[in-house]
């Protein structure tokens, strides 16, 4: 039962006020005065070349501008988990759109005049473009060097090769698991790549003062891990983390995209060439699709076998990812796809390889799922053809496989709490499973149930602190460094401290970090905000709990043990009457008899670590380690109307259930289903990047990139939570961020089966491929090869093969 | 947004002095500005870098909805929210209504002129098709005096018209008279899109039909072939629908390109074709749905 007052109660958001009057400030609304510069960059119009010669005489000569900056300036490296990323590339560039110079000017116009006047000389170089080309036996390398990156222990790159990292997992007898199986399906899905679409744009402002301190206001979801970032990478010009100070203002949508370090350090690095001057970066909406990552494009290969009554015994997961020109964050999403690409399912025989392929496209990292609804896609989609071959039920055969707690994971360790098989019937139950639904005559309905599943990716020494002190009135600030990104976490960690202290969550002021001010957090990503900080809020809420009682224990020569918080007073078990209010005292102490004072500003702190974790597997079968904190499982189900004449899709109806252990805010766990439904539903069905031949982005923009409107929103959104606590977690709270986007495209081509029988194994499902599929033509037959690709030909015709 | 290019501006109050703002010779070239949808987008773009703009908003000859004698006037500063609002609009040329609301965004919407629609001449302006199966009379000031021309001459190619060298199209007149019509558009998704195709309809009471396609070539397009099938026939067979559907489709010459695969846009052009055939059928007996749908997004019986 639940006891508890604030955690688990809808809360008002404490930004929303800000957020709708528009009083609530992003990094481009901050003011500078006149004395702020603007940068603009030079792009690489090639996909791979040498830098020849760049001449910047004639740009440093145009009216207004102060300073020209090249690789020449900054040769170096960056990168989270590898260092393989330039701040301007020295020898060749790798991408169309990559940065060599970049204009620094008194006005944006003068920046963007001058950036036109800057001469670059290339040789272009044979581009790999596609996974095959960069997997071959005689492939183009694009990071000769690669050997000599600096990297995280759990990446194994390939030297001389493309390959950035292989993360091989190996359970039981794969052979003897496909010898045991009934059936066995084997084949191949496709997943091209996707860009963020975050409302804001990445935007930084740098400011290398004249006492050489070096402060960047910055669009961002990972504060710390940008100062961390930026230690290393600056360390030449003599900075270290005390020198760095990054501020986060609200941030108008990350969803991975900010995670980490992009343009960021562009704008470091054009501060401390033009120090004591501020100086501002803005990615206008072309570059926020080129140059600062996307959602890596995969193919993957499932082979599953089964015994009759639907029994998964054996799964071989072959996933090759087209990471793009870095893969300083995108290894770690094809690490996290590795080692848990079984989904939620008890299966005894695991062979599972997820490589990561360097290529000549964008940069990819970090995006919401962080590889998850890519290889749930094929997964989701394979066992439910498994199930129709069988002659059984999709959701039957989903219960009977579904994992529970403490099976062994496909890496060793065991599986936490959850309840999926309860979260697969009360989805199916929402939808009416098992009933035809009416539709017109140019109309078929169909419906499906997917799971998913998903853990943070998180190092293992990943962690939250927290600072909490009291003012005179008794409100409190909370000072934390996970990031709002419209998920809701200020009001979340406000609600946890709440439930602790009594003190209601308007008086309790949580705001956005600063490096300098706000306790340490890792990053604000892999949905672990709210377990690993909350942590943290709840342990220095506990702790200035203890004070409090201590200080009037003390004064009042009562014992602590007797004293509890209630509606912001201190009161007593053993005398109703006593009622200390926690104003009178948390900052000016109890005055005594005698006139002498005791007590003293309150305040307290908390820390969190997983310390159970470790990345230490063994390199050829990933056994050994605990990579992973906890998941999150759930189901979706889906009733999709399709006409049958233009292809054209309408959700009707989806509901998706997870246990969350605890649902901190009910009403923005359901924003988070609601959000990344929608997202994940826009990934099935609109968003369809195209490529030219020559590796150039031909939609870099809404007009041919299409986000859902509300108009395509699905008619019926339900959200079911389940609350199986996470004995780890603050009041049993689990991660739900990522997670309510990943069944929507297994569920989207599950129903359309079931509406019209066909199967679609290459995502965007549009209208235009259900129109071709219906009448019976190959929608790469037609597409056209000028058009752009996803990032292979023919998924059918990619052979696997690593030359 | 950051526009890198310099240039004058100038907001003309009568036509007379437009004309004479845009007659000079100015380095860089001289644009009219309306609405901007596009102009802007272009100049942010690095497409266009004009030295001077003539701001056509300032012109009150431009604005208004009226029916005047030979039909409903449509000022060409009118934008297609006022359009899509018009009552005008909705009683004499309610296909125009139709489409309207289906151009763009609410915001775009509230900017965007269907003049300068016109004039952009994209292949997928939603007016195009509109202003074809209507016969609109656009109305052009020039230096020599005022000229009018039928739309049918109008569109020239991709992004050219038969708009003379510093003329400004003031207003586009559009018969009136009993009939009935439908407008669909092909998009990506219910949010504003460009037409991947389109197709308008128009059948008068006598059953003379008027058939027009978007996006499947050059320019908008009439289609002769199928109004020539239809022709006397206010309720068309289902047979008689499917040969239009199949004489439409020599009458189009889409390509593929990132919006959509040429066989697609030649399947839903029959589609396209069927349904507003069929709809402005019914909507001239009187039946059918009020304008401002989207065939393609409804159930198609």
């Amino acid at each position: 039962m639940n006891t508890n007052k604030v955690v688990g109660t809808p809360s008002i958001r404490v930004d929303g006020l800000e957020k709708v009057t528009g009083a609530a400030l992003y990094a481009d609304d901050l003011p500078f005065g006149p004395g702020l510069l603007h940068a603009v960059v030079v792009e690489s119009p090639h996909a791979h070349a040498k830098i020849k010669s760049i001449n910047t005489s004639t740009a440093e000569k145009a009216p207004g501008v102060v300073r020209v900056v090249t690789g020449r300036d900054f040769p170096y490296k960056f990168g989270l988990y590898m260092q393989d990323r330039f701040i301007f590339p020295q020898d060749r560039v790798r991408f169309v759109g990559e940065q060599v110079a970049a204009v620094i000017a008194e006005t944006p116009e003068a920046a963007l005049r001058a950036a036109r006047l800057v001469k670059v000389t290339y040789e272009p170089l044979a581009a790999v473009l596609n996974l095959a080309d960069a997997l071959c036996k005689d492939a183009v390398t694009i990071h000769p060097d690669l050997a000599n990156y600096e990297r995280v222990p759990w990446f194994f790159p390939r030297a001389g090769t493309n390959i950035a990292h292989w993360r091989k997992t190996r359970k039981g007898d794969i052979e003897k698991g496909f010898r045991q199986a009934d059936y066995i399906l084997e084949d191949t899905y496709t997943v091209p790549r996707y860009a963020h679409c975050p409302m804001e744009t990445h935007a930084v402002t740098g400011w290398f003062d004249l006492s050489g301190r070096l402060t960047l206001w910055a669009s961002s979801q990972s504060p710390y891990a940008q100062r961390g970032v930026m230690a290393v990478a600056l360390k030449p010009f003599g900075l270290s983390h005390q020198d760095i100070r990054i501020i986060t203002p609200y941030v108008g949508g990350g969803f991975g995209g900010k995670a980490g370090v992009s343009m960021e350090i562009i704008g470091a690095v054009l501060a401390i060439a033009m120090k004591g001057r501020p100086v501002r970066l803005h990615w206008t909406r072309e570059q926020e699709f080129k140059n600062t990552s996307q959602r890596q494009g995969v193919v993957a290969r499932v082979k599953m076998g089964v015994k009759k009554d639907g029994r998964i015994t054996a799964l071989e997961h072959t996933l090759h990812w087209d990471a793009g020109a870095s893969a300083e964050y995108g290894a770690n999403v094809v690490n996290a796809v590795g080692l848990s690409a079984t989904g939620p399912y008890r299966i005894p025989n695991v062979k599972i390889d997820s490589v990561c392929v360097y290529t000549n496209m964008p940069p990819c990292g970090a995006y919401r799922g962080f590889g998850y609804s890519e290889f749930h896609f094929g997964l989701e989609s394979h066992l439910t053809r498994i199930a129709k071959a069988l002659g059984m039920d999709p959701v039957e055969i989903r219960k009977v496989n579904a994992i529970r707690e403490g099976d062994t994971l496909a890496y060793g360790a065991k599986m936490n709490p959850g309840n999926l098989v309860e979260a697969i019937d009360r989805v199916a139950k929402e939808i009416r499973w098992g009933r035809k639904e009416k539709s017109g005559s140019t109309r078929a309905v169909g419906k499906a149930v997917a799971c998913f599943w998903k853990a943070p990716a998180m190092p293992p020494n990943a962690s939250s602190a927290a600072y909490l002190k009291f003012n005179e009135d008794g409100s409190l600030n909370l000072a934390v460094s996970g990031m709002e990104i419209g998920q809701g976490f200020l009001t979340v960690m406000a609600q946890i401290a709440s439930e602790v202290l009594t003190v209601p969550v308007s008086k309790i002021r949580v705001e956005t970090p600063d490096t300098d001010r706000n306790a340490y957090e890792w990053q604000t990503v892999g949905s672990h905000v709210t377990w690993s900080c909350g942590n943290a809020v709840r342990a220095a809420a506990e702790e200035v709990k203890a004070k409090v009682l201590a200080t009037v224990a003390r004064a009042k020569k009562l014992k602590a043990a007797d004293l509890y918080l209630e509606a912001e007073h201190v009161k007593n078990r053993r005398d109703k009457s006593f009622a200390l209010p926690l104003r009178e005292f948390v900052i000016d102490g109890i005055m005594l008899a005698d006139g002498r004072y005791v007590g003293g500003p309150i305040h307290g702190t908390g820390m969190f670590m997983p310390e159970f974790t470790s990345a230490l597997g063994d390199p050829e079968t990933s056994q050994g380690g605990h990579p992973n904190v906890h998941y999150t499982v759930g189901a979706a189900g889906l009733v999709l109307e399709v006409d049958k004449e233009t292809g054209k899709l309408k959700v009707r109806k989806v509901a998706l259930a997870a246990d969350v252990g605890q649902a901190v805010n009910p009403d923005l766990v359901r924003g988070q289903v609601v959000g990344g439904m929608l997202q994940g539903l826009a990934t099935a069905l609109y968003e369809d990047i195209r490529y030219a031949p020559d590796g150039r982005l031909l939609n870099p923009n809404f007009t041919d990139y299409k986000i859902p409107t509300t108009l395509d929103c699905p008619d019926k959104i339900v959200s079911i939570m389940l609350e199986t606590p996470q004995p780890d977690g603050p009041f049993g709270a689990r991660g739900i961020g990522e997670h309510t986007m990943i069944p929507a495209a297994p569920t989207i081509a599950d129903a359309l089966e079931d509406a019209v029988g066909i199967r679609l194994k290459t995502l965007p499902i549009t209208a235009e491929k259900v129109a071709l599929a219906l009448n019976g033509i190959e929608y790469d037959d037609v597409k056209g090869d000028h058009l752009g690709f996803c990032f292979i030909g023919r998924p059918s015709d990619y052979s696997f093969e690593i030359g | 947004m950051t526009i890198a290019c310099t240039f004058g501006y100038s907001k003309p109050q009568t036509v007379e002095e437009a004309l004479r703002l845009l007659a000079r010779r100015v380095g860089g070239g001289i644009m009219p500005l309306a609405g901007g949808t596009d102009l802007v987008a272009w100049l942010r773009d690095g497409a266009v870098s004009p030295g001077h703009l003539v701001d056509l908003k300032g012109l009150k000859e431009l604005r208004g909805i009226r029916l005047v004698k030979g039909g409903l006037w449509l000022g060409a500063s009118t934008t297609f929210s006022e359009i899509a609002e018009s009552p005008l609009v909705r009683r004499h040329a309610p296909i125009l209504t139709e489409a309207a609301g289906m151009v763009a965004s609410v915001g775009i919407r509230n900017r965007a002129t269907v003049a300068g629609n016109i004039c952009s001449a994209v292949p997928c302006c939603d007016s195009g098709p509109v202003l074809l199966v209507y016969d609109a009379q656009l109305h052009l000031a020039t230096r020599q005096g005022p000229r009018t021309m039928p739309v049918t001459r109008w569109f020239k190619g991709p992004r050219a018209t038969a708009l003379p060298k510093g003329a400004i199209l003031v207003g586009i007149l559009i018969p009136t008279g009993r009939h009935a019509g439908a407008f669909a558009k092909l998009k990506r998704y219910r949010g504003e899109d460009l037409a991947q195709a389109s197709v308008a309809v128009r059948v008068d009471s006598r059953g003379n039909w008027q058939v027009a396609y978007g996006s499947v070539a050059p320019t908008p397009l009439r289609g002769p072939k199928v109004e020539k099938l239809l022709k006397g026939r206010k309720l068309p067979e289902a047979d008689l629908i499917e040969q239009a559907v199949k004489i439409g489709d020599t009458e189009i010459a889409p390509i593929t390109d990132i919006r959509g695969s040429e066989v697609y846009r030649r399947m839903m052009v029959g589609v396209m074709l069927r349904r507003t055939i069929q709809l402005a059928a019914r909507r001239l007996a009187g039946e059918g749905p009020d304008y401002g749908i989207n065939i393609l997004e409804e159930e198609a019986s």
